[in-house]
């Protein structure tokens, strides 16, 4: 089962490096978002880049809408470019197929953050040369990367139960867009909201819980989003309808 | 006895109110090339996708490779190889890759991968390309691909959808002689959907028409082509106007005429030629050949498949 999972995420991985390596279609692109991430913003914000808790929200953030570019093609795609029913045909199972294809994704996000990182930290340790290695605390990157790992997982759940769902790669980039920008705004929409001594003891109460505590509710709450979307994708995944879509 | 690959048994498939497949039995003996023969619309690739097991029946079973399709279509998938209605292959990956994606598929270890990319990229004339990414080929060369990515693993069994479909002809016949080969040097059981007849004709043992669903004909290719017809035609010297008025006036002859050179006699049902080859040799005609018209596989196709007056 983790060979097969393997082999889809190996397939998956193949084709998305081959747009990454041609520079007219996606390549320049990534570049310019690295030079952006990894480069300019470092330079701009110094040795905050690393330390900042707001950058536990940044990074998620950031990489969970670089997952979505991919997981949109993950069954549209296929479906488009009419190789789905070949792979259905195939002796791989249902939760290989769904699960190759999310952990790709995921990989993906995770690989996203940490080029971006990896620059962004000898970017820093160059402008701050001879003051050592610029590199973020151990706990930050645990918290950093575990919340990655948690928001791109639950990302590519959304993302592949509407995959599953579009005719087209654009029916569901256009679905995943807009779900991205409620999961986006609906936060601030709801701080918003709030009156003024509600945002103070809502600030007040995030203070004293700390940036371990926080972390913790956030991976715990993604971690569980993220498994009901898997399973509702499982659910979902209907070898016979796929087929005949 | 051995399992056959195929044995169907009253399939239905209905979709909605249409009914794809029309209680279709037949059988498909292990290590031939069966053709699957029919109009677009018949139900040839809902056929295949039953047996494969991506679609359920509505009615009626099918086993494959003695397999339920029903209950069993995980093992049917893991031993069948397929080459379905669209070649499938990942354009963006080489033709290495795609076969490689296979190989993994079916867990054969790296060396066999690599020995048997060699060796079906070699049979298939595409080594030396197969560095390219498999979208730039021409689509001869892809459907090549998609076949020796169908057969990779040494399959049983594999469905063939329309291999050739799309083809220029030369592309076809190298496809055609690929694919006996295959069928002859690896025993392997072909179930092959085709509109075209001269491919069922050559690469096929046995034949079944399908016709809105329903079997039409099933038998080998030469019990399908119906005996000889009522037409003779004779070739030769001295043949003209005379002597085609001369033969018209025989008894069970139905007409005559000069085409092309030939004398073309329309002889009764069941009349036979001896008299009119006696006429000829006693007018002196210098007779290198006389034959009688055989109808072609395509004529008898056209035939069951319209048999309801539905052309």
């Amino acid at each position: 089962m983790i060979g097969d999972i393997l082999t889809v995420a190996w397939k998956e991985w193949l084709e998305f490096r081959d747009q990454l390596l041609r520079l007219r279609r996606g390549g320049l692109s990534a570049l310019v978002v690295l030079v952006m991430l990894g480069i300019f913003t470092p330079i701009q914000m110094g040795p905050l880049w690393l330390t900042s808790p707001l950058m536990l929200g940044y990074w998620p953030l950031l990489s969970s809408g670089m997952v979505s570019t991919l997981i949109a093609d993950a069954f549209a795609g296929e479906r488009e470019r009419h190789t789905l029913e070949t792979l259905l045909a195939s002796r791989l199972s249902d939760r290989a197929i769904l699960l190759g294809k999310l952990v790709a994704a995921m990989l993906y996000g995770l690989v996203f953050t940490l080029a971006n990182v990896v620059v962004g930290v000898v970017t820093l340790t160059i402008v701050h040369w001879g003051e050592g290695l610029q590199a973020p605390a151990p706990s930050h990157v645990l918290y950093l990367f575990s919340l990655v790992t948690l928001a791109c997982s639950t990302l590519a759940g959304i993302g592949v139960f509407i995959s599953l769902k579009a005719s087209t790669v654009r029916q569901a980039q256009q679905t995943l867009g807009i779900i991205m920008m409620v999961l986006f705004i609906g936060p601030v929409l709801f701080i918003q909201l709030l009156d003024g001594d509600a945002r103070v003891s809502l600030a007040a109460r995030l203070t004293t819980m700390g940036t371990g505590r926080i972390v913790a509710w956030a991976c715990a709450t993604l971690a569980l989003l993220s498994a009901i979307l898997i399973a509702m994708g499982m659910a979902r995944f209907r070898r016979g309808k796929l087929s005949l879509d | 006895m051995t399992t056959p690959a195929i044995h169907a048994d009253g399939l239905v498939r209905d979709f909605g109110p249409i009914r794809a497949l029309d209680h279709l039995s037949f059988e498909v003996p292990a290590g031939i090339v069966f053709g699957f023969l029919g109009p677009n619309g018949a139900g040839k690739t809902t056929a295949i996708r039953t047996f494969l097991g991506l679609v359920d029946p509505t009615a009626g079973s099918a086993r494959v490779l003695g397999y339920d399709t029903r209950r069993e279509g995980d093992r049917i998938r893991e031993r069948a190889g397929a080459l379905l209605e669209h070649h499938g292959l990942y354009e963006r990956l080489t033709a290495e890759q795609n076969l490689d994606f296979a190989g993994r598929i079916w867990r054969m270890s790296p060396g066999d991968r690599r020995a048997r990319t060699r060796e079906l990229l070699e049979q298939f004339g595409l080594y030396a390309r197969r560095r390219e990414a498999a979208g730039k080929w021409s689509r001869g060369m892809k459907q090549k691909l998609a076949v020796a990515r169908a057969v990779f693993h040494r399959p049983p069994l594999v469905f063939l959808d329309e291999p050739t479909a799309g083809l220029d002809p030369v592309a076809s016949a190298a496809l055609r002689d690929d694919l006996a080969a295959l069928a002859s040097g690896q025993g392997v059981t072909v179930f092959l959907t085709t509109h075209n007849l001269v491919e069922a004709e050559r690469l096929c043992d046995l034949v079944g028409v399908i016709r809105n669903g329903k079997l039409a004909a099933l038998g080998p290719p030469s019990t399908l082509r119906p005996r000889e017809t009522s037409t003779v035609r004779v070739s030769g010297t001295g043949l003209d106007a005379s002597v085609a008025a001369d033969v018209s006036a025989l008894p069970g002859v139905l007409g005559a005429a000069i085409e092309g050179g030939e004398l073309v006699v329309h002889l009764r049902e069941g009349e036979r030629a001896s008299a009119l080859v006696s006429l000829l040799v006693a007018r002196d005609v210098g007779i290198d050949e006389v034959r009688r018209d055989r109808q072609s596989l395509e004529e008898t196709f056209l035939e069951l498949v319209h048999e309801d007056g539905d052309r």
